[in-house]
């Protein structure tokens, strides 16, 4: 069986993540991979499309420095409060810091149009969509909905078309050195979301040993041989929810939607947490242990 | 207990169409505390699904700020994903109940939560659908929820159709294909609570006290139907009250943003 590389989140962006790649970004407002969010932003990636069904504070600070031309997602917001996604919304409303094009597919939607693509099917029944904007608005992904009459009797059927992104990078609990990703809780989409993606590198809260994952089989999400590359980077999802890990950091949701109220508010934050604290390891000490203390769910040290 | 304000009124009104022992699907927002609410009052019963495959059958500790906040699966009975909840539980009719937050929604209950104004051109850019198309395009017994008593939000046609209701009528919901037993039964917000007719149009079935003909039109973007028989909604008691204004206030602790007044 093959070792897989692990990476530095750095390395991982800088090998995996050039200028303009399309990459499904994984997390439905939990197990967000905030700190990739961070790493694109400090190595200034340019004109990304970004994929994300729950697209949150991370794909909203892409947007804000101008890191993303396209987005393909379910919806963006800050859903604590709830408050608007400010950047989201000044580059949809003014343009700033540059136009974005958007395609939108509801949760459901897209979880089909993900299954389609993990399983590598021509297309999947969804919902019916007809009388909804999703079907009628279409701007990048012009073909993302069709209708098929039933061959089992019935009517007309609304299908999706497969999404299969270029990379998909997830966050996931646990690996071991063979790339056997184990997720806990709630999953949303995630199953299909990793299969879909043509590569994978999973950002992992920790590596265990292959024979803890051996304990628990069934929570394993991705196979090694699905995953090309890992990060390990604890607090990765923060200020998301981690489960058995970390809660949301609501303090930090509240601090992010003041403090990005207008462009000037959002460069003090992009420069205080992202540029400023160097690396994950160091926005995980300016966080500081008082604050993931308050956090932490999980008793013994990751 | 002081009066008993319009927003608090709203949620015991939702509260109180819960059924104990029925099973919910349950959408971000005032829907989660409504049937906190209801949980804590006649209804502990309830199971609770979400988008992302929680099921919570129990009071948790804290309240979650979204059905995402995994405050919510603490202790669950199941943690699954989105094809389980948005298919196999929604989609095949397992759920009795569907809560969804209208933020803007119009005459034949289609909600709007992605644009005020052109699509390309935003006036206003909203957050999207979630799975908001899926609670009513699949949602069994749909009930509707908004905070709002502004005209803005009560357009005659939405700009766009987020979650559909009735779209231009009953009858062009069923001609898409849409399953019986599915599309908006009820609308509650701070003046009571509204139905849909044959048609698919919206009207106002019962008021809360205080609440007149004049503020109900006023509140809306075409001339809406009072009904003949249009009731007036008892007084809460003094539970009800007391365990609302309890669960706003523990909201509040988890940064939950109220109405003003």
């Amino acid at each position: 069986m093959e070792l897989k590389p692990v990476l530095t989140l750095r390395e991982a962006v800088n090998r995996y993540i050039p200028d303009g790649q399309e990459v499904m970004i994984g997390g439905f407002a939990f197990s967000d991979p905030t700190a990739l969010a961070h790493e694109l932003i400090r190595q200034r990636r340019k004109g990304l499309y970004v994929m994300k069904t729950s697209g949150g504070v991370l794909v909203d600070m892409l947007i804000g420095s101008g890191c993303v031309d396209r987005v393909l997602f379910c919806h963006i917001w800050n859903s604590v409060g709830p408050v608007p996604a400010h950047c989201f919304r000044r580059a949809l409303e003014q343009g700033i810091p540059n136009s974005v094009q958007v395609e939108e597919l509801s949760f459901g939607a897209v979880t089909m149009a993900l299954l389609a693509g993990a399983c590598d099917l021509p297309f999947m029944p969804t919902t019916p969509v007809q009388g909804a904007g999703h079907f009628t608005q279409r701007t990048f992904l012009s073909d993302k909905f069709a209708l098929v009459d039933s061959p089992f009797g019935g009517g007309s059927v609304s299908v999706v078309k497969p999404i299969k992104p270029a990379l998909g990078v997830f966050h996931v609990h646990r690996v071991d050195r063979l790339g056997n990703a184990q997720f806990f809780g709630p999953a949303g989409e995630l199953r299909y979301s990793i299969a879909a993606c043509k590569k994978v590198i999973v950002i992992a809260e920790e590596m265990v040993d292959t024979e803890v994952v051996r304990e628990r089989p069934e929570v394993t999400v991705a196979p090694g041989f699905m995953v090309e590359a890992i990060v390990i980077e604890p607090w990765a999802a923060h200020p998301t929810d981690s489960y058995g890990y970390y809660l949301r950091d609501l303090q930090h949701n509240d601090l992010y939607g003041e403090m990005t109220r207008t462009e000037e508010g959002f460069r003090r934050y992009v420069d205080e947490w992202i540029i400023g604290t160097g690396d994950h390891r160091g926005f995980v000490a300016k966080l500081g242990e008082e604050q993931r203390a308050k956090l932490r769910l999980r008793k013994e040290p990751w | 207990m002081g009066n008993v304000t319009l927003f608090e009124r709203m949620l015991i009104t939702g509260a109180n169409r819960i059924a104990d022992g029925a099973v919910l699907f349950v959408g971000f927002h005032w829907p989660m505390l409504m049937a906190r609410v209801a949980r804590r009052l006649h209804a502990p019963n309830i199971v609770v699904v979400y988008e992302n495959g929680i099921v919570e059958d129990r009071l948790t500790s804290l309240f979650p700020t979204s059905p995402c906040d995994l405050t919510a699966a603490e202790k669950a009975t199941t943690c699954a994903g989105s094809l389980e909840a948005l298919y196999m539980w929604l989609g095949a009719g397992r759920v009795q109940m569907t809560m969804l937050e209208a933020a803007i929604v119009d005459r034949f209950g289609n909600v709007n939560t992605t644009v005020v104004g052109p699509y390309l051109k935003p006036k206003v850019r909203l957050p999207g659908s979630g799975g908001g198309t899926e609670l009513s395009s699949l949602g069994r017994g749909l009930f509707l929820v908004s905070a709002s008593t502004n005209k803005r939000s009560y357009p005659d046609r939405v700009d766009y159709i987020t979650s559909p209701g009735y779209l231009g009528g009953r009858a062009e919901r069923e001609r898409f294909g849409y399953k019986p037993g599915t599309g908006p039964q009820t609308l509650v917000n701070p003046l009571g609570i509204f139905r849909f007719n044959d048609n698919g149009e919206m009207y106002a079935a019962a008021v809360h006290p205080g609440v007149g003909p004049e503020q109900v039109h006023a509140s809306f973007g075409w001339p809406i139907t009072i009904a003949s028989d249009c009731a007036m909604l008892p007084e809460p008691s003094a539970e009800q009250v007391v365990v609302t204004r309890e669960e706003i206030a523990s909201a509040r602790t988890r940064s939950y943003l109220m109405p003003e007044g």
